[in-house]
């Protein structure tokens, strides 16, 4: 009862006019970010960071918390509509947000986007409020073995993105792992397949990857005949611009996985959103009814990942706030806010700040809220968006792609790449290999790598240490599991051939 | 502005130019400050807060920008501003690591040896932490059960050639000790690492140590540092603990482009010796806990032998391959 | 009886990607496999390359003999010729980018795209062009201060 009378409290700061409106900004001021590629959180954030130092430090928290969840929201836009993802966290999005738009449901994709984001980031903030500490202390008996086990379940969701041909989808995604170790080795300063040059010594940047594969890739399978049926039907009616009741009773489950997954991997200091929605899509996948349409535009593979991407927000700060550890870019900008206007985030920081925590999670509930009412009615304006000719809508599509590599980057060796991963995207849709388990490897594969090395390194050698740990015990057997659903799924087959023929 | 216009405006300030430099130079364009990182990172938040110093304390009559070039390991914003050569707006941050990756990496064919020093700024000590709940009082218990476990203990830190790594080799060597060495990429991992009880020890700055003190899951034994900081009065530096090693800091400072005119230098140099002299640069070394480490730009190109000497005997001692 | 069909693209793939993983084991094996304290850079690298030879192997087998159930369609190359094209002229406005800046190569691409590739009257091109060049510019270079690849006239 204790966390009621704080959160009232809380809400009596969120609530005052002066913090309702930073509120407002912050998360307007997400979405257009999260919208536009090019412009990520963590740069407005700092951009604005000499702006905040003559604000109350709980307006100026509860603004900069804004922008960072807002941009989640926004984040689904683009990819929704153009194939480019906002920033990586939305490039699961783009698998069956897309291809909802191009089956004319451009608007029911974006609306789901926004209601999975407000339900899935509520929760997020629910659990922020209510298990921050003991989720916290989970998080940190969490090491390099229950990584990798996490990251093995990740990429044992390969066998689910196949598609017809599970040997392509494999070869898809060792290619993808290949990427993710091009670079200087972090435990033996070795470069790995850097070519010679200076340009690849950090490596290949994900949304490089992804943007050219996804949106460039798109642009020019599609630029290969010129006919006016390339233009996608736009539904007229506002009934057929948002989702139906049959598309929320569908999600009912992506709602709950989305929250859970996002939450739990956002707590962990190694997590991301990006793994937080390929965990969550791949889960959606494996347990839905209809997994074969996924990837041709169901509802809950829109849900699924907006729902994690956001609740992983609230999990991302679990860490910051209860430990002072940050886990990501933006947290990190945050956790330096905060040191720039005079608070230590540590073990300390809650109890010696209700006002400013209870503030800002009251603001995270207004602020979700905000950001539905937001984003609802601007679907069918930005559904509009697709009503534009192909000959214009392509070069738009090749010059957003290039705003958001090169902000990012500042080079044209990432803008040469992102050409000539436009052109593997082009040629992988020709011979019929699916992008998705690339991009996968490429996320995970990093990570994967790491936590390995390093969990020898802690056992001195000893593999067991990945199976004698509960945790990553139970993780690996359920990534075995999901090996198997293919074995299950052929077996299945024949006893069904089986019993037909008798 | 109509094309003829601009040709003859761009003639004006041609002819001009000369002249402004015999004045000694002046900056009347926003200084590009560039930065190894992105918004956030280590010498991002050190050239922003340059930025609002020099604003506040009226040392510069125009604004400074911060421009982030990541990646290359350091090493592309160090060819960013190789690029400018001659250019007198801009001027460049670099960190110790990139002396690093210059004698690491054969693929770096540009890197902070190529640019005009100007001047080193800060030193930033860490402090050696361990678990509150760890039987170890002081760096000579650790180092003492290391000695009977050789190689079972386990230290959390960044990239083998980061100063983490750096102080552990030292440590090793002084001591005929050895311990584990693992890496993580960012610091919230590390300290997970430490607080969940998966590594032994960590070195840590003292800034990030402080809270985790407070709250009394950490304990800190000793101070990579000359002298004791003002936060941890109670803590042995190195040398008190016993220890003959020298005190490791992370080295942050300034660059600009090659090939400079003379009163460039001179103005950079005059620029940033008047900003540690001000209030503000102090007040934000301590709260920091930096420590003040100005070098002019003589004595910083020295330095920068010195140190890549030092460095290239202490990475050939932990194993690392060096190119140059 | 059924004519074992060469799925092309299987094929070339599947040689392809065979290169790769002879490329990737080649230099995985110039790094340490295992170091003094765990795997070390070419431990991970090996692995994955001997599963890329190993299943890229397998695909190109399986194509030749017909057995990987592709269809084996003709290729159009009229259609890929549309699209290399397109990336051709992508290509070649990314290197402009340094030359005459963002906005200028923009718009030749976008000219490009509409006057050649969707054959519009070259009026209708260049309003394109100009317009959507002139909508970035406002968008992200004044309005959100995005820094965009500029050429000597500053934009």
């Amino acid at each position: 009862m204790e966390v009621l009378t704080s959160l009232a409290h809380g809400f009596a700061v969120a609530l005052e006019p002066g913090n309702l409106l930073w509120c407002f900004v912050g998360v307007f001021l997400g979405t257009i970010v999260g919208v536009l590629p090019g412009l990520g959180p963590p740069a407005t954030i700092a951009m604005l960071l000499p702006l905040t130092f003559h604000m109350n430090p709980a307006g100026a928290i509860i603004m900069l918390a804004g922008i960072y969840y807002g941009a989640k929201y926004g984040g689904s836009t683009t990819s929704i509509l153009l194939n480019v993802p906002g920033e990586s966290a939305s490039v699961v999005t783009c698998i069956d947000g897309y291809q909802m738009a191009r089956n004319g449901r451009a608007g029911a994709a974006l609306g789901i986007a926004a209601i999975a984001s407000f339900v899935a980031g509520t929760v997020g903030v629910v659990g922020l409020m209510l298990i921050a500490p003991p989720v916290a202390r989970f998080a940190l008996s969490f090491s390099s073995p229950e990584y990798f086990a996490l990251m093995s379940l990740g990429l044992a969701l390969v066998v689910l993105l196949a598609g017809r041909s599970l040997v392509k989808a494999l070869l898809a995604a060792l290619v993808g792992l290949w990427i993710s170790s091009i670079g200087t080795d972090l435990f033996s300063a070795t470069s790995r397949f850097v070519f010679g040059t200076m340009d690849l010594l950090s490596g290949i940047d994900f949304i490089v990857v992804a943007i050219g594969l996804f949106a460039i890739g798109e642009v020019l399978a599609n630029m290969e005949t010129r006919e006016e049926a390339q233009m996608i039907a736009v539904p007229k009616g506002l009934r057929n611009l948002l989702p139906t009741w049959q598309d929320l009773k569908d999600c009912r489950f992506a709602f709950l996985n989305g929250s859970i997954v996002g939450f739990f991997v956002g707590v962990l200091p190694g997590g991301g959103s990006t793994i937080a929605s390929f965990l969550s899509y791949g889960l959606e996948k494996a347990v839905s009814r209809r997994r074969e349409q996924f990837g041709k535009g169901v509802v809950e593979g829109v849900a699924a990942p907006e729902g994690a991407n956001n609740s992983e927000t609230g999990g991302a700060l679990v860490p910051l706030l209860t430990l002072g550890i940050p886990g990501s870019g933006t947290t990190a900008i945050l956790l330096a806010a905060l040191v720039l206007w005079g608070f230590k985030p540590g073990p300390l920081f809650i109890p010696e700040n209700p006002d400013l925590f209870w503030g800002l999670v009251a603001s995270m509930y207004i602020g979700n809220v905000m950001l539905l009412v937001l984003n609802l009615p601007l679907v069918p304006l930005f559904a509009q968006v697709l009503r534009l000719p192909p000959y214009v809508m392509y070069p738009i599509i090749l010059g957003v792609s290039v705003v958001g590599v090169y902000s990012e980057s500042g080079s044209l060796f990432g803008l040469a790449l992102l050409a000539g991963f436009g052109l593997l995207g082009y040629l992988m849709r020709k011979i019929d290999y699916p992008s998705a388990p690339l991009i996968l490897g490429l996320a995970l594969g990093g990570g994967m790598e790491r936590a390995l090395r390093q969990s020898l390194m802690m056992s001195e050698g000893n593999l067991s240490i990945l199976v004698s740990r509960p945790i990553s015990a139970a993780i690996l057997s359920l990534a075995g599991l999901v090996l198997l659903i293919p074995l299950f799924n052929k077996v299945n087959a024949w006893r069904l051939q089986a019993l037909e023929q008798e | 502005m109509r094309m003829q216009t601009r040709i003859l405006a761009l003639a004006a300030i041609a002819a001009l130019a000369p002249a402004a430099l015999a004045q000694g130079f002046v900056p009347t364009r926003p200084v590009e400050v560039v930065v190894h990182t992105g918004p956030g990172g280590g010498n991002d938040v050190l050239a922003r807060a340059i930025a609002v110093i020099a604003e506040k304390e009226h040392l510069l009559p125009v604004r400074m920008q911060v421009v982030n070039r990541p990646g290359g390991n350091g090493n592309l914003s160090m060819a960013y501003v190789a690029e400018k050569r001659g250019d007198p707006n801009t001027i460049g941050l670099f960190t110790a690591n990139m002396l690093t990756v210059y004698l690491v990496s054969p693929e770096a064919k540009v890197t902070v040896r190529d640019l005009t020093p100007i001047a080193r700024l800060v030193l930033e000590p860490a402090v050696i932490a361990v678990k509150a709940d760890a039987p170890y009082k002081t760096l000579a218990d650790f180092i003492e059960a290391a000695k009977k476990n050789p190689g079972q203990l386990k230290q959390s830190g960044g990239s083998i050639t980061s100063r983490d790594n750096v102080v552990r080799q030292l440590l090793q060597k002084a001591t005929g000790t050895r311990w584990a060495y693992i890496s993580f990429p960012g610091g919230g991992e590390r300290i997970a690492a430490l607080l969940g009880g998966h590594v032994d020890l960590m070195v840590i700055e003292p800034e990030e140590a402080g809270e985790h003190i407070r709250a009394g899951s950490m304990r800190v034994l000793a101070q990579v540092s000359e002298h004791r900081l003002p936060g941890y009065p109670n803590v042995p530096t190195l040398k008190e603990a016993g220890f003959d090693v020298p005190a490791v800091p992370q080295i942050r400072g300034v660059v600009a482009p090659p090939g400079i005119p003379k009163e460039n230098i001179a103005y950079w140099e005059d620029f940033f010796r008047r900003l540690t002299l001000t209030v503000s640069w102090k007040k934000y070394l301590q709260d920091n806990q930096f420590e003040d480490g100005y070098q002019n730009s003589a004595e910083l190109a020295k330095f920068f032998d010195s140190f890549t000497g030092q460095l290239r005997d202490i990475l050939k001692e932990a194993g690392v391959k060096t190119v140059r | 009886m059924e004519e074992k069909k060469l799925n092309r693209g299987d094929f070339w793939s599947g040689l392809a990607l065979a290169a790769l993983g002879i490329y990737i084991i080649l230099e995985a094996r110039q790094w340490d496999y295992l170091g003094p304290e765990g795997p070390g850079p070419g431990f991970f690298p090996m692995w994955y390359g001997v599963a890329m030879v190993a299943l890229s192997a397998y695909l190109a087998i399986t194509s030749a003999l017909g057995k990987s159930g592709g269809d084996g369609a003709a290729i159009d190359w009229a259609r890929v010729r549309r699209a290399l094209a397109t990336w051709l002229s992508f290509a070649v406005s990314v290197a402009l980018f340094k030359v005459v800046g963002f906005v200028a190569s923009f718009a030749l691409l976008t000219f490009f795209i509409v006057a050649v590739m969707y054959r519009r009257p070259v009026r209708v091109a260049a309003l394109t062009a100009v317009l959507s060049a002139a909508g970035f510019y406002l968008v992200f270079t004044l309005a959100l201060g995005v820094a965009l690849p500029t050429g000597p006239l500053g934009f």
